[in-house]
């Protein structure tokens, strides 16, 4: 990709209104009460009792009041902006110029934190028919994702066999904060061939915690802003290299893979390092024909929270270490602190293909729809 | 590389051996320009041995694996390690045709660099983690009980 744009006499220039902008990542207030109704027994009991938790202790999670955070609130900070109903989301995600938004949860982004496999299934179950019901497609160009919770694979499975033909879910999320064991785990196969079959993308998404598990032993950090640095980018990290060690591309060619929320930067990071190791220790992963930065390559990477460096092409040089123009793809991550404006993507130096396909024609890709959001897989 | 695509090669590579002796040698010491050592005596170069033998300035890796002659430059494409000194072995195999279970392979036919740990297959010098890198290989073959190879 060149560094600038060519100047063009003969071509309508770009501009963030007429190009098809899909966010990859948007947050829905997923209460407690909100999905109560959609939640079997008995934990529709559980989530009965919390149904009266005030919105401004819902920290995620809220599913579980003993595991909140440890740590001090920001200081005189604000409280998180909520989206609570589709109407609320269109209007806002317009206003930044997105035309296709996918959801993912709020509070459930620590689901893989919850120590009681059932709950947690049930929790997904309860969500997913949720988003179903009162969310995709409920305004122009809102999709979903539906949780596959890790503590139960065969439960997950099924929820994606039962999703697999819906139009307005095209994804399935795979929570990583303080996930156990690794996404890369032989346990997980269920949940890998049942996407795959259903021929919808996993999407990695973190979140910031302290749990005890690799790598989420953040409370040896003293602020907010160092454990944010490396929480997304070590879960991703750790996924990412789990996932090529134990052969989840090869072994299902077919499944695209994205990695959600953790920047761009440590892509060729990880790449080059696991290259490296690969020279030395071929034989432990010798279902592996190419070398792993070949896998990697073919891997989606949303660009939320995107790196903002001083000198606005050292964006362009790392998403080119990974040849990343066909993979990178546009998130907001609102209604979230950290989220980014697509503009901050479209006037950095790519050249203008390379920001239409980061933009909305990569996802159109991964998600397999056309620029309305319609599945063009079923 | 996948185990069958390294099976396929090696059939197709021509390779000298104690029963067939190439058809294009010469008896003499300078053949085509190109000048013809002996390795060793046969009798002393036993199957599932291998030994690195200077040849001019040369250094070359002659391995005999199970009857068969092969040999590679002593020279590993990675930092330049002496590559023929290195163990050989078989190696860890898994594709879909195991089922994706880690299986023991290439028996006698993989050389791993000492310094490293780059694997190579003998038969074909192709390197097991990018097989794009393949290995010149030297003619090598057994005349009057004795091993030669030509550089």
């Amino acid at each position: 990709m060149s560094v600038q744009e060519a100047p063009s006499q003969h071509r309508t220039r770009d501009t963030l209104e007429n190009v098809l902008v899909v966010d990859t990542d948007v947050h829905i207030n997923d209460t407690p009460q909100a999905l109560m109704p959609y939640c079997d027994m008995p934990w529709q009991k559980s989530l009965e009792v919390l149904s009266n938790v005030p919105q401004r202790t819902l920290d995620i999670p809220a599913f579980s009041a003993g595991l909140g955070s440890l740590c001090a609130p920001f200081p005189g900070g604000p409280e998180g902006r909520r989206v609570h109903t589709p109407q609320q989301l269109r209007e806002e995600l317009s206003a930044i110029s997105v035309d296709i938004a996918v959801l993912f949860p709020d509070q459930l982004l620590k689901i893989a934190t919850l120590p009681q496999k059932d709950y947690a299934a049930a929790l997904a179950r309860a969500y997913n028919r949720w988003i179903v019901d009162q969310w995709c497609l409920k305004e122009k160009g809102l999709l979903g994702c539906i949780i596959a919770a890790p503590q139960d694979p065969e439960a997950a499975a099924r929820e994606i066999e039962k999703y697999a033909k819906e139009p307005g879910i095209v994804g399935i999320y795979l929570p990583c904060a303080g996930v156990e064991p690794l996404w890369g785990h032989r346990v997980y196969n269920p949940i890998f061939e049942a996407a795959e079959a259903a021929n919808l993308p996993v999407l990695l998404h973190s979140v910031t915690v302290i749990h005890p598990v690799f790598p989420w032993q953040t409370h040896q950090f003293d602020t907010e802003l160092a454990r944010h640095t490396l929480a997304h980018t070590f879960s991703m990290s750790a996924n990412l290299v789990d996932m090529i060690t134990t052969g989840v591309p090869v072994r299902y060619p077919n499944l695209r893979i994205a990695f959600t929320e953790a920047g761009l930067s440590w892509v060729p990071f990880i790449m080059n390092r696991l290259d490296k190791e690969y020279i030395e220790r071929r034989r432990e992963v010798p279902f592996l024909t190419e070398r792993p930065s070949h896998y990697i390559k073919k891997f989606f990477f949303a660009t939320q929270p995107i790196e903002e460096p001083e000198d606005p092409r050292d964006l362009v040089k790392i998403v080119e270490l990974f040849d990343g123009e066909n993979q990178v793809i546009f998130a907001s991550d609102w209604p979230h602190h950290d989220f980014d404006h697509p503009l901050k993507l479209f006037q950095a130096p790519f050249s203008p293909e390379a920001k239409r396909k980061m933009l909305g024609e990569n996802a159109l890709r991964l998600f397999n729809i056309d620029r309305n959001g319609n599945r063009l897989n079923l | 590389m996948s185990q069958e695509t390294i099976a396929q090669e090696t059939t197709s590579q021509t390779t000298a051996s104690p029963e067939s002796p190439s058809s294009n040698q010469g008896s003499g010491n300078q053949v085509s320009g190109k000048k013809e050592d002996v390795v060793a005596r046969l009798s002393e170069f036993p199957p599932g041995t291998h030994r690195v033998v200077k040849a001019g300035r040369r250094e070359i890796g002659v391995f005999n694996v199970d009857g068969n002659f092969y040999a590679l430059p002593n020279l590993c494409t990675h930092q330049l390690g002496p590559l023929c000194k290195g163990k050989v072995s078989g190696t860890i195999v898994c594709s879909k045709e195991t089922e994706w279970k880690l299986q023991w392979g290439f028996e006698n036919e993989i050389v791993t660099c000492p310094w490293h740990g780059m694997e190579y297959h003998i038969p074909t010098g192709t390197c097991l983690a990018f097989p794009e890198i393949r290995l010149r290989s030297y003619e090598v073959w057994v005349e009057n009980e004795e091993v030669k190879v030509r550089l």
